[in-house]
This record gives C-alpha cells, sequence and structure tokens, in this order.
C-alpha cells in the first residue's frame, strides 16, 4: 500500500481506532480467561476419558466442590488464596473416594460408569445445597481494581487468573514429560498390559492421574469462582463445555487440549458479543459436532488415533 | 425365543386388561394421575426403544419431549391456526424428528458412538433448556406458556373431546398400548435383529453389507418422534409447558424409569415410569429436595446391584433355580 493512502487512511481512523482496539484487546482477554478454565478442567477429563477411557459426569462437579472450598474458607475468615489453596485439596479429596469407591470397579462396564458418576454428581449437587443452603454464594476477589494496558482498563483479577492458569499448564507438562511419574502415565496410556508386564503398577497410576486430574479441576473453581455464580448446580456448564474440548481437540495430547480449547472458548467468547449466551452455547454445539464430523480424530491429531 | 414373545405378550395382556378396568374403580383424579404417568411411559419407551437395541445412551432425551411439548402448545396457542390439536400434534413429531436427523446425521456418519454420544446428547439437553428459559419473546421464559387447550378434532365425522377425564385417559391409554405394541413388533423382527447385530460388532454388521449408520439414524428419529409425541400429550393434558420439560433433571429420570423397569423390554420402562413417578410424589410429598438426592442413590443402586432392572429378579431366581436342578 501507498505510504500516502495509509496516511490519510489512519487520519480518518484516529478516532475509531482506539474504541477497535479497546474492543479487540478486551475480547481477546476475556477469550483468554475463559480458555485458561477450560483447560484446566478439560486437563483432568482428558486424562479420565480420553486416556482411561472413563466418562466421569461427576466432573465438573470437581469444580463445584473447588468453588465452594474458596466461599467456604472465606466464609468462616480465611483470605482468597488461603481458599485457593483449599480449592484443589477439596476436589483431590473427593476425586480420590470417587475413584476408590466407584470408578475402578467399573473400568470395562462404559454405560454403567456413566450411570454411576450422574448419580455420584446428583448426590454431590444436593449434599451441597443441603450443607449451604439454597441461592448463589458470593466469593469476593483478592484484587479489587483494573490494570491499563495501554489500549484498554481490564480487571487485574482476571490477569492473575490467567497467569496462574498459564503456569499450571506448564508444571503439568514438565511433570509428563520430565519426571518418572510422567513417564509412568505415558506408558499405561500407550499399552496399559505392556506397562503391568514390566512391573508399573497399573491401578495406582490410573488412581493418582484420575485424582490429579480432579484437583486441577478443583483449582479451575476456585479460581473461577470470584467471577462466576457459584452455586451447586454450576459444574454442569464446564462439564459440557469441557467434554466438547476434548472431543474437538481430540485425546492423548497437550496440543489436542489447547487447540480443543480455544476452539470452544474463542467461539464463546467472540459469540457472547453479538448474540445471547445460549444461543451462542447452541451455535458452539453446532460447531462442535460439525468439527468432529470432518476430523473424528480431533483438530490436532493426524489420522491416526 | 417364541416362549419369550409369548411372555412378552402375555404380560402386555395383563397390562392391557388393568388399564381397561382401571377406570371402574377409580375416581377422576386418580385418572389423571395415571394418564400423566402413562404418559411419560410412552416417553420412557421411546428411548428404550433406541437405548436398548443399540445399547447407545442418549442423555438428552427430554430435548426432543420439550421441542415436542413447545411446538405443541405454540401451534394449539394460535387461533389463526385450524385443526390445531392434530396439525400440533403433527408438528411435535415432526419437529423432534427433523432435530434428531440433524444430530443424529453428524454423529452417527462421523463414526461418534458410545460415550461421546452420550457426551453430546448431554449438552444437546442443557441446550434445549437454555433456549427454551432465555428466548422468552416465544417460550415465555422461565414460567413458559399457559393456557394450552386440551385436545380437540374431528375424525370420519366424529368429534373428539379431551377436556374430560375419562376420555382423554382412553385416548392417551390407547396411544401407548399402540405404540408400544408396534415398537415391540419392530424391534422384535428383522430391523431389531439387525440392531442387535449392529451393537454386537458393527465391522462385522457392516461387512455382511448393512448400513449401519442409516439404521442407527432411523432408530434415532424414530426414538426422537415419539418422545415428541409424548411432549405434545403431556403439555396438552397439563395445560401449560415450562423449560423443565426440555431439562436435564428430565432426561435423567427417564434413564432411570428406563434402567429401572428393564432395558429392552419396552413395557419394563412404561410401569418403571408408572411406579417411579408414584414414589416421588410421595417423597416430594415430605421435601422436594430429597427427590434428586435419592434419585442419585438409585443410579448408583441399579449399577452395582441390578444392572438389568427390577424384572431381572425374576428371570435371575429362574436361573437360580434352573441351574440347581441341573447341577442335581
Amino acid at each position: 500500500m501507498p505510504p500516502k493512502a495509509c496516511s490519510r487512511a489512519c487520519a480518518n481512523a484516529s478516532q475509531v481506532l482506539p474504541d477497535a482496539m479497546d474492543f479487540i484487546v478486551t475480547t481477546l482477554l476475556n477469550a483468554l480467561t475463559l480458555i485458561s478454565i477450560l483447560m484446566l478442567v478439560g486437563l483432568g477429563l482428558a486424562i479420565s476419558f480420553g486416556l482411561m477411557n472413563v466418562t466421569n459426569l461427576a466432573h465438573g462437579e470437581f469444580v463445584t466442590v473447588g468453588a465452594f472450598a474458596v466461599y467456604f474458607v472465606q466464609s468462616i475468615g480465611g483470605s482468597f488464596w488461603l481458599g485457593l489453596a483449599a480449592a484443589p485439596i477439596a476436589g483431590a479429596v473427593v476425586g480420590c473416594i470417587l475413584e476408590f469407591a466407584i470408578i475402578r470397579h467399573l473400568y470395562s462396564r462404559p454405560v454403567s460408569t456413566v450411570l454411576a458418576t450422574w448419580g455420584v454428581s446428583l448426590i454431590l449437587q444436593q449434599g451441597l445445597e443441603l450443607t449451604f443452603g439454597l441461592g448463589a454464594k458470593p466469593v469476593t476477589p483478592p484484587i479489587d481494581g483494573t490494570l491499563d494496558l495501554f489500549f484498554t482498563a481490564y480487571p487485574a483479577y482476571r490477569l492473575i487468573l490467567i497467569g496462574i492458569a498459564t503456569a499450571t499448564l506448564l508444571g503439568v507438562i514438565l511433570l509428563i514429560s520430565r519426571t518418572s511419574f510422567g513417564l509412568d502415565i505415558r506408558t499405561v496410556i500407550q499399552n496399559r498390559e505392556m506397562a503391568e508386564g514390566v512391573g508399573i503398577n497399573t491401578r495406582r497410576t490410573y488412581a493418582i492421574a484420575f485424582t490429579f486430574g480432579a484437583a486441577i479441576a478443583g483449582l479451575a473453581g476456585g479460581l473461577v469462582a470470584p467471577l462466576a455464580i457459584v452455586l451447586p448446580q454450576m459444574g454442569v456448564n464446564y462439564l459440557a463445555n469441557a467434554f466438547f474440548v476434548v472431543i474437538v481437540g481430540g485425546v492423548g495430547s497437550i496440543g489436542g487440549l489447547v487447540a480443543g480449547s480455544v476452539f470452544v472458548g474463542g467461539l464463546t467468547s467472540v459469540l457472547n458479543y453479538q448474540i445471547s449466551p445460549s444461543l451462542a452455547q447452541a451455535i458452539v454445539l453446532l460447531a462442535a459436532i460439525v468439527a468432529v464430523r470432518l476430523r473424528p480424530n480431533g483438530l490436532f491429531n493426524g489420522a491416526s488415533r | 425365543m417364541i416362549a419369550r414373545d409369548r411372555n412378552w405378550l402375555l404380560v402386555f395382556a395383563v397390562c392391557a386388561a388393568l388399564a381397561i378396568v382401571y377406570p371402574l374403580f377409580a375416581d377422576g383424579y386418580q385418572l389423571t394421575v395415571i394418564r400423566d404417568a402413562l404418559i411419560f411411559g410412552l416417553f420412557a419407551a421411546s428411548l428404550d426403544f433406541f437405548w436398548g437395541r443399540t445399547g447407545i445412551l442418549c442423555f438428552g432425551h427430554a430435548a426432543f419431549f420439550g421441542i415436542g411439548g413447545y411446538i405443541m402448545a405454540l401451534v394449539t396457542l394460535n387461533d389463526a391456526i385450524p385443526f390445531g390439536s392434530l396439525l400440533g400434534i403433527a408438528g411435535a413429531i415432526a419437529g423432534a424428528a427433523f432435530v434428531a436427523a440433524i444430530i443424529g446425521y453428524f454423529l452417527f456418519f462421523g463414526g461418534i458412538r458410545g460415550s461421546y454420544f452420550t457426551i453430546v446428547t448431554l449438552a444437546m439437553g442443557v441446550i434445549c433448556q437454555q433456549a427454551a428459559i432465555s428466548w422468552s419473546s416465544v417460550t415465555g421464559g422461565d414460567s413458559g406458556l399457559i393456557g394450552i387447550p386440551p385436545i380437540e378434532f374431528d375424525l370420519g365425522g366424529t368429534h373428539v373431546d379431551l377436556s374430560q377425564d375419562l376420555p382423554s385417559y382412553i385416548f392417551v391409554a390407547s396411544i401407548v398400548a399402540v405404540v408400544v405394541l408396534a415398537l415391540w413388533s419392530i424391534s422384535r423382527g428383522r430391523w431389531g435383529t439387525v440392531l442387535t447385530a449392529i451393537q454386537d460388532n458393527e465391522v462385522r454388521a457392516a461387512a455382511l453389507g448393512h448400513n449401519a449408520p442409516l439404521r442407527l439414524l432411523v432408530t434415532f428419529v424414530l426414538s426422537a418422534a415419539i418422545a415428541g409425541l409424548a411432549g405434545a400429550l403431556y403439555v396438552c393434558m397439563a395445560g401449560l409447558v415450562a423449560p423443565d420439560l426440555s431439562g436435564l433433571l428430565l432426561s435423567t429420570e427417564v434413564i432411570v424409569w428406563v434402567a429401572v423397569g428393564g432395558r429392552g423390554t419396552l413395557l419394563g420402562p412404561v410401569l418403571g415410569a408408572i411406579a417411579i413417578q408414584r414414589a416421588q410424589q410421595t417423597i416430594s410429598s415430605f421435601n422436594p429436595s430429597l427427590w434428586p438426592l435419592l434419585l442419585g442413590c438409585v443410579f448408583v443402586i441399579i449399577v452395582f446391584v441390578l444392572p438389568d432392572g427390577i424384572l431381572s429378579i425374576y428371570a435371575r431366581l429362574k436361573s437360580l433355580f434352573k441351574g440347581g436342578r441341573q447341577a442335581q
């Protein structure tokens, strides 16, 4: 483009440009917030659903339990950060009990796993409602103000959320690729019989991996608590979206998880600006179904499963 | 196989006889209670026709029930549309079938089976309920639509008016009987046999020349159409439609009705629906929030104690005695 034309265009746009940049940066950061949460929730699901072939419909409740942990700690006078530390522990405890009591007995019966985990999900929801009462629970963010990002002012807490989520994901990647436990997990995933043959306790590895996924989902719940409406029934929305992340992204790689989160989270946040949230969700569902039809093995994966 | 068919028909005949003599002993209120339970029984049978025959669990079947209900409500509440009741029922069936056809096409021909299918249908149910709540200009939002007139139409010169308890009971009971009988004859015939083959081993069934995705799709659409019919009947009898009708809780409950009544028996789910709703009304009268808690426990108990439903107790006892005799 010739320089002269550019300068004229820029002069005309001098009023519009800051507004447009404000819009773009805000949308981008909103999308990043959602993508971060989806990645954390989807991680546990990618482990249980994608790799262990366990359809855990109680996964959304790990998020709920994490959010309630933050609420509970705050309500007895603790700080948000203490609550955020309690959130993954609460998720891990519930996940560990679920694995020991129910899921490990049903590895060979997929439909039974669906029914049993859904039952557990209902029990947890009603249990929380009976314990903490009806209605939304208030959770206050640790920092209130906004941060000036040159183009726009953005809530500081959301930036912290994105940072913590990214750091957690990097930590998980290091754990899986660098530690001996990560090696065990990768071995069990590739071939369970052979892993058993070389002396890996696959039951124990499954249990730890499942608990770990639950803890990460609990952390996601704690992180999202100040932004979301904290209700016993809040888990189901994260459950549905996280399943889409895993289905669209394909199982078996962190890259797929990121691709799926960007697809679902990005599309949802962009559409949320234009249309009502439920219509946006319906469109994301349809897009996910079409994506699965076109790329049955996930956006990120090649031809082989 | 022949003996099992005879047993099924025997049970069906006993149920039909009970349904015929019931109005002689029941008052108007009891009739309406059983009538509404029968509609949910029809809904349960529609899920069983798909889940029981293909082994693929649909976790959002209430979406079709709700779609049928809303279409029926919108058609009959619009005075400009003639023959409201008949067109409403036709529209409800067609609407549910259409949505099922679109979703089913992408899923079945995309090779989606098992857990993946369950998840996508679960999300479908969530979205349907949200759409019913947020699209308030059409659906009435949270409170839904009220004042839906009872079914009324002319058929071959006779005027049918279902505003009274007894006619509506007879109408619903005969529809349930006819549909259950029809579904049973489909699923015991060649169609059902091929579906069983696909469930056992889809690759082999395809190698024998059966178009497995198409068979699954048609079965799914038929199942959704009947769910839509049940939804349409329900809103006319209840006089109102609300977002709950397409919600996750109803999707969950229908799975319990089928699982308790016995998956794959078609008649069992109808009986399961009637029995469990009876229990639900009793329990909810003590404490409304107790019901979902118990429902959750029922799920876990079914999986670990009664994987084949309540009717399987009889079969288990029988095989226990038979096994004992053979051992001697």
